[in-house]
């Protein structure tokens, strides 16, 4: 008997490896349970099982280059253009995003050949309305974030931060490496106290009186004010408002959450039609229900949260291509590095 | 002939350990990226001052807690005594990161003592009245409350040992209670107690799961970072190679202490079964106080906290598949276990047959895949399949074999392996430790063969210390982060990584339904075989 179990234990080990499917593997950094919604949704549709392994972008994406050809991802999914850019930089993508459907669906810049947006977010800067004063704000860009009249007041998460690199690849792509190094030592100026905690954290040290102003995605807000997160911190985000910055210039800067195609994809033709379904309106809506991110594609609305409280009528920055923040990628991390930015 | 074979596979065990350091150290004279440039001239002293100021307070609050409540519950009769001395274990079902979760937690803005404050004294901003414990001081909290248990599995055992006679002689001298502890009883346990602040001091280098939440910048997450960010692996590796010089000297401390261990277990000779002082008033509710606190701090805290969640946010508890995450956990516990302590005692028996001076130092050397952080180790095995696979494998013309080893859970076990061997194979060393080498010359007398020896003789007399093992192999791996994260298949969660994956995504209250899950279990685990983890050690 123990024999048995230990041969059908050891056997078990080998056949997991080989098991072959209609299915698709996905190396995954989005962690939503909306997201497993989507995937199982999707697999009862069309009977493709959907493969998922969860982890942070880095080691995912550490994994897939040290596997090379022989890697068995289709799809990397990840809730950073810059991530994505950085992966086809190093060449571990391949080109065929390019179905119809896809174009239909997305901006240009907000794809390539080989990764696109599946759903929307921009990086805004939270205030307290009791101690910022219009006028402070008025014109108020990424750039003013380094103005010395914010000096102490400032919270932002740490520089190695996937979010903050895209925005400092973003600032690097419009005013060039020296600019922004020196940008980068003013914010750091600027800041109440060491960078720590996650965006959330920076939104209720604007509400607990830490800081006047913080850095932080748009679905934060949301997701506070949805009571998800408890009453307390409801309330907390009532004592915040969210400001669009850089509204007289090229906009505010958004991001993605982007799919890849990875080189090598054993499964390429239903990588393709799992992104096409993420796009798909009923995809994009629950999306925004649930993540409270903005839709990628036109004819769905965000979430009346995220409409009442933050507003839809601002421009979003069309004109930086998101590709530019995974080539500036590590030129960003430097700047910050360099100008101390723990 | 049966020399040979035993002396090659404990060869052959020995060397597959040695595979990620030996990648590790190959890599070392490779050149570096601007990142190591950039780091010098700005992070670099910081992150080791960060690795060091972090391992010394770990060292220093775990020697206080572990020696302090060892010292109460062996020497001591008091109210709830006999309830501290295998409670205070429980705090090895809460890992290092869910501590750091119900820091959080507890102490954020707006987090669950502005609720409690809210609601015992009405609306108010309590957010800058209530301390934070996050960052250095919260990385340094959540992992001594996690393990100062080894500092007091071991002072407990060594305390217990000690004979009437010691005590009497403190007294005689007419010491305090207070001076016969630091002037005769501290010292004389004191290999015991270096024995586990070196284990302490190991897991607080290799932790990563509550560093990286406060994200502290210490020497493995600047390894972590120069490998991810910057495709420097040289880098990675060379700062690895000063970790690793760092850890050595710990583990060389360590073997030179175990070694006087033996020396005063040896004195033996008048041991009088101590007898334990009961204590009154003030004295006694001192002593129940200390205990209290700290069971209640590394234990019931972050138990009620990730309990608290589960109740105020009750729709997590059915988005998980627990059964499934239980019996994954499960299937790498049984299979790990049994693999390591099948080859441990191979190679084990292999160094006790051979005696060959080689052999023994590539088992010392080869023991300390436990001191090497759980993310290096995957790092470097990925690296080494790869690299065998490409130069090796291919060219001769074979298919790629790094689907079998990588995302799998044969490679996971295997790193497992790597990381835990040590504890199996030190266990069962200090088994056999206890087996005099003429028992086997008198088996041999009799006909008995090498074989026969080892199965008939050996494995009874092993029995207790291969139990502890799998105890001690089942906690680590419930708890294992890092390995399991960075090479687990597809579809494969265990509690650990599905408390993970929560609360980096910032949804701690998901995290808190495998964390309670994972807690539990170890707890139930640890008080069915409690009494075999405090009779073992007092052996």
């Amino acid at each position: 008997m123990k024999k048995i179990t230990i041969i059908t234990l050891i056997t078990t080990l080998f056949v997991s490896t080989f098991a072959i499917a209609n299915e698709v593997n996905v190396f995954n950094a989005r962690h939503y349970k909306a997201d497993a919604e989507l995937y199982s949704k999707f697999t009862s549709m069309t009977g493709i099982k959907v493969n998922l392994i969860n982890g942070k972008s880095g080691a995912l994406e550490k994994r897939i280059i040290e596997e090379g050809a022989d890697s068995s991802a289709d799809l990397y999914i990840t809730a950073d253009a810059g991530r994505c850019g950085a992966m086809d930089a190093k060449g571990y993508l391949q080109g065929g995003l390019t179905s119809k459907a896809i174009k239909a669906a997305v901006p240009k810049s907000f794809r390539t050949s080989k990764w696109v947006g599946i759903a929307k977010r921009a990086r805004i800067i939270y205030y307290s309305p009791e101690r910022v004063t219009g006028a402070e704000l008025s014109g108020m860009s990424y750039e003013g974030l380094a103005d010395p009249k914010w000096k102490g007041r400032l919270v932002i998460r740490k520089s190695s931060n996937i979010y903050n690199k895209s925005l400092v690849a973003s600032l690097i792509e419009n005013n060039g490496k020296k600019a922004t190094a020196e940008w980068a030592k003013g914010v750091v100026a600027n800041m109440a106290r060491d960078s720590k905690g996650n965006d959330r954290a920076q939104i209720m040290a604007v509400a607990a009186g830490e800081a006047d102003i913080a850095v932080a995605n748009t679905y934060y807000l949301a997701l506070m004010l949805s009571g998800k997160k408890g009453a307390e911190q409801q309330e907390a985000a009532k004592k915040v408002k969210a400001f669009f910055p850089n509204q007289n210039g090229r906009g505010t800067h958004m991001n993605v959450s982007c799919a890849a195609l990875v080189k090598g994809a054993p499964n390429k033709d239903n990588a393709v039609k799992l992104v096409e379904f993420l796009l798909t309106p009923q995809s994009q809506e629950h999306f925004t229900n649930n993540t409270f991110e903005f839709p990628m594609i036109d004819g769905v609305s965000p979430s009346p949260l995220v409409v009442n409280n933050l507003g839809l009528d601002f421009q979003q920055d069309m004109k930086t291509k998101l590709a530019s923040y995974g080539k500036n990628q590590a030129a960003a991390l430097e700047v910050m590095t360099a100008a101390g930015w723990k | 002939m049966k020399f040979n074979s035993w002396y090659l596979s404990s060869f052959l065990i020995s060397c597959f350990v040695l595979i990620p350091i030996i990648t590790v150290f190959t890599s070392f004279f490779e050149s570096t990226s601007n990142y190591y440039e950039i780091l010098k001239n700005t992070f670099l002293i910081e992150y080791i001052l960060n690795s060091v100021t972090l391992l010394f307070s770990v060292l220093l609050l775990t020697f206080i807690f572990g020696t302090g409540t060892a010292y109460l519950v062996s020497f001591y009769k008091f109210p709830g005594s006999n309830f501290f001395k295998w409670a205070l274990i429980l705090s090895f079902a809460v890992p290092p990161y869910i501590y750091a979760y119900s820091l959080t937690a507890f102490f954020e803005n707006y987090g669950t003592a502005f609720t409690i404050l809210k609601n015992l004294f009405g609306d108010a901003n309590y957010n800058k009245s209530i301390p934070k414990f996050d960052g250095m001081l919260g990385a340094i909290l959540s992992i001594s409350f996690s393990l100062f248990a080894y500092v007091y599995i071991l002072a407990r055992a060594s305390f217990l040992y000690q004979s009437q006679n010691l005590i009497d002689l403190g007294k005689n001298l007419g010491f305090s209670k207070f001076k016969s502890f630091y002037k005769v009883i501290l010292p004389s346990a004191r290999p015991a107690i270096v024995a586990g602040l070196s284990l302490v001091a190991m897991e607080t280098l290799a932790e990563f799961g509550a560093v990286d939440f406060f994200s502290i910048n210490t020497l493995t997450t600047g390894i972590y970072n120069s490998w991810i960010y910057f495709d420097d692996l040289a880098f990675a590796n060379r700062i690895s190679f000063f970790l690793l010089l760092f850890i050595f000297s710990l583990f060389i401390l360590e073997n030179l202490s175990r070694r006087k261990a033996k020396y005063h277990l040896n004195s033996g000779g008048g041991f009088k079964q101590k007898e334990k002082i009961k204590l009154f008033g003030m004295e006694a509710f001192s002593a129940f106080m200390f205990c209290f606190i700290i069971f209640f701090i590394s234990f019931l805290f972050p138990l009620s906290q990730m309990l608290y969640w589960t109740l105020k946010f009750p729709e997590n508890l059915f988005n998980l598949q627990i059964v499934n995450l239980f019996f994954n956990t499960l299937y790498l516990v049984t299979l790990s276990s049994f693999v390591l302590l099948f080859f441990s005692l191979i190679s084990n028996y292999g160094n006790r047959v051979s005696k060959n001076k080689i052999l023994n130092f590539l088992s010392t050397l080869s023991i300390s895949g436990y001191a090497i952080p759980g993310v290096i180790l995957a790092i470097a095995f990925i690296t080494f399949i790869a690299w065998f696979d490409n130069s090796i494998v291919k060219s001769l013309g074979f298919t790629s074999i790094k689907k079998i080893f990588i995302g799998s859970i044969l490679g996971l076990v295997l790193v497992y392996f790597i990381r835990f061997y040590s504890l199996a194979f030190n266990g069962i060393k200090s088994g056999y430790e206890k087996i005099n080498i003429s028992v086997d010359e008198s088996a041999y007398l009799l006909g008995y063969s090498k074989r026969k020896t080892f199965m008939n003789i050996h494995i009874p007399f092993l029995r207790n210390s291969l139990l502890f093992i799998i105890i001690l192999i089942s906690l680590e791996i419930i708890r294992e982060l890092p390995i399991t994260l960075i090479l687990r298949p597809f579809n494969f969660e265990t509690f650990a990584t599905t408390a993970y994956i929560s609360a980096s995504e910032d949804l701690l209250e998901a995290a808190a339904v495998p964390s309670l899950f994972l807690i539990l279990i170890a707890s139930l685990f640890i008080i069915f075989t409690s009494k075999h983890i405090l009779r073992e050690t007092n052996e």
